[in-house]
């Protein structure tokens, strides 16, 4: 015990000293959750929430162009600009804008598409009343050619964006024409010699069945999407966690070099207990930078217009998860110590297999969004476990029976990596 | 025998085609001062290797105070003995105090019998005004008598050194051997490598001169030049077993 402890003491006294590993495991780390969690936030928020600005042209004039204009800026969704400088936009000029990127979306509205819409909406009320024995004759435009609205995207505008803007105003411009329908109908209910008390009573329903989303949530319900912090936070904070490997590895090899470590060796009683003492300490860094990380999520993002981080309601399953990240990253740091020479070979490995083992692992951007391959590759690493066993408590409201997989992935593989440093170590002495 | 008996030691690391040591054999009676001597390459590093159980032999044998250097003895043996290596085996940005602290805690020794040793042996080294210095604050001189004090915390029986003067000033040296000396009037067995023949000879009761991982001769420095009219000091009896030719 009194050498665990010593080693737990000494590798405190060697951090204290090491201003540079200072600022790497505790100042980077922030300032790199930060930086991630804002410069990712729009590309994570839904369209819902992005408000647009969007050109609009109406050459109707019309009841058609004016629900268009209303609807849109009803949806909240979007920002109606139908005039430049005081002058109204023609259809050319606001091709001309989204061409060179300066908005990103443009609609035309043509000249007699109320017309049209209402000449439609007769046609069909007609069809009814004469199904109906009525004799009923609302005036139709001769002569069907239909009409479209006419939308211009930004060249650079991503598929799923327009796929999404096109469902919205597909959406809109069917409620329109439902709703001339229906008004039509209406008028004719009105004008059937029915009592008039009768009619009004009977609202009719564009919907009868809608939509409600509901948690899935376990046991105590919380309702967490995932926003940029809900990513980034806990997924930036498994990076920088694995980061530590960079500080390990080095203390390891200048060990090596200045011939501690062949000091320790020389000292009657058992290196695993140093070594212990080292991991134990290495692992406790891991897990007050994990906690820092999540305090800056929950205290400092809100305070730069980003949600807050919520952490679920399971925190001995979090503790447990932050410790097996832990020990992965720091027996990943001693494995990397161990077969290395020299600290340069030692560094530029560490640090690029961590970025890798990130990028595969759904740190950057989520599994679910890439290819099939990769997301199998991905649920290799070590990292993804992490970020898996995370969301589960955050996301899920998961307990440890929904992490304790990852978890023991995480110590196993710690375990594993454990084994071939010390196998590697003994056979170098032999 | 009592002291430190090689026989027959042989070393092939891996990957070399040449032996390190070729069946090297000779005996140290216990509580003298004995060097190791030898050009570079002559194998001097690895056989104190051997002799700590950092390394192990392909064949022969090493016995130390009665104890054969076995995975069964490899224990006992550690509390046997202390070593100075060539490196200064400290924590640079850990003063005096925190390295042998921490190395003190690893031997066992704790709270303020082991403050009490430590303050002990920097005045000794005369290392107590730089107690709570860093040590890679320290001179040449200093981070020597510091890596000696970290090597006899547990107060071996035998005290082996790497080259313990290696690149000191005059007053250091002076004073690593006189506390050499005082230490083996104590009843310990001093076993020691250097380059420094001259200190060798004033040193070492007994030398063994070894090359190309073999002993070539061994005696006491000055009945050796005795036996070599040549001679006029130890560098020259050593210079007449091992040549001028130079190694790598």
């Amino acid at each position: 015990m009194l050498r665990l402890l010593a080693t737990i003491r000494k590798e405190w006294q060697l951090l204290l000293r090491d201003k540079m590993g200072l600022i790497l495991l505790f100042v980077m780390p922030l300032v790199l959750i930060t930086v991630m969690a804002l410069i990712q936030d729009a590309p994570f928020k839904d369209y819902q929430e992005i408000k647009f600005d969007i050109l609009t042209v109406d050459n109707d004039h019309g009841r058609l162009g004016r629900h268009v204009k209303e609807g849109l800026e009803a949806g909240g969704q979007f920002n109606i600009i139908d005039s430049l400088d005081g002058k109204p936009i023609t259809a050319e000029h606001a091709k001309e804008l989204v061409n060179e990127g300066k908005y990103k979306i443009s609609i035309i509205v043509p000249a007699g598409a109320t017309a049209a819409i209402v000449s439609n909406a007769n046609r069909i009320v007609n069809d009814i009343s004469h199904r109906m024995g009525m004799t009923v004759s609302l005036p139709v435009k001769k002569g069907g050619d239909s009409l479209n609205v006419i939308i211009y995207f930004d060249p650079a505008a991503k598929k799923a964006f327009k796929g999404a803007i096109h469902q919205a105003l597909d959406n809109f411009l069917t409620q329109v024409e439902t709703e001339m329908l229906l008004d039509r109908i209406r008028g004719q209910l009105h004008n059937k010699d029915v009592p008039e008390a009768g009619t009004d009573t009977l609202p009719i329903r564009l919907q009868a069945v809608g939509l409600q989303e509901h948690s899935t949530g376990s046991s105590k319900e919380i309702d967490v999407i995932s926003n940029s912090v809900q990513h980034n936070v806990p997924a930036w904070s498994i990076f920088a966690m694995f980061f530590i490997v960079i500080p390990i590895a080095g203390n390891m090899i200048r060990e090596r070099e200045d011939g501690s470590l062949l000091r320790m060796k020389l000292i009657p009683g058992s290196y695993l207990a140093i070594l212990a003492g080292k991991m134990l300490f290495f692992v406790g860094i891991c897990v007050l930078q994990f906690y820092l990380m999540m305090l800056v999520g929950i205290y400092l993002m809100p305070l730069l217009d980003l949600p807050q981080l919520v952490m679920g309601h399971h925190h001995g399953a979090t503790i447990l998860v932050a410790s097996g990240i832990g020990l992965a990253a720091t027996a990943y740091g001693i494995l990397i110590g161990t077969l290395f020479k020299t600290p340069n070979q030692a560094l530029n490995f560490g640090a690029i297999s961590i970025v890798i083992l990130s990028a595969i692992g759904g740190i950057w951007i989520p599994l679910e969004v890439m290819p099939a391959k990769m997301q199998v590759l991905g649920h290799l690493s070590p990292l993804s476990w992490g970020l898996d066993a995370i969301n589960d408590i955050y996301l899920r409201n998961g307990d440890i029976d929904y992490v304790w997989k990852n978890v023991l992935r995480l110590i196993l593989t710690g375990l594993a990596m454990l084994a071939i440093a010390g196998w590697v170590e003994k056979r170098r002495m032999n | 025998m009592s002291g430190i008996s090689v026989t027959e030691l042989f070393k092939t690391y891996k990957g070399s085609d040449e032996p390190t040591l070729k069946g090297l054999s000779f005996q140290f009676p216990e509580g003298k001062i004995a060097g190791l001597l030898g050009p570079n390459g002559a194998g001097k590093t690895t056989t104190i290797s051997i002799l700590c159980g950092l390394v192990r032999g392909d064949s022969g044998e090493v016995v130390i105070h009665g104890l054969k250097q076995e995975a069964a003895h490899r224990e006992a043996i550690k509390h046997i003995i202390g070593i100075v290596p060539q490196q200064i085996a400290l924590y640079p940005q850990l003063s005096a105090v925190e390295n042998l602290t921490y190395f003190g805690n690893l031997y066992g020794f704790k709270g303020k019998a082991l403050q009490q040793k430590i303050m002990h042996y920097l005045e000794i080294f005369g290392l107590e005004k730089s107690a709570h210095k860093e040590i890679h604050k320290y001179s040449g001189g200093m981070k020597r008598r510091a890596n000696i004090i970290a090597a006899i915390l547990h107060d071996p029986q035998l005290l082996i050194l790497d080259e313990p003067t290696a690149g000191v000033d005059v007053q250091s040296r002076g004073m690593i051997l006189q506390f050499l000396r005082d230490y083996n009037s104590r009843g310990a067995s001093i076993l020691y490598t250097s380059h420094l023949l001259e200190e060798a000879q004033s040193l070492c009761e007994d030398v063994v001169i070894m090359d190309e991982g073999k002993m070539i001769v061994q005696g006491n420095p000055l009945k050796l030049i005795e036996q070599h009219p040549a001679c006029q000091n130890l560098e020259d009896v050593f210079l007449h077993f091992t040549g001028y030719a130079l190694r790598d």
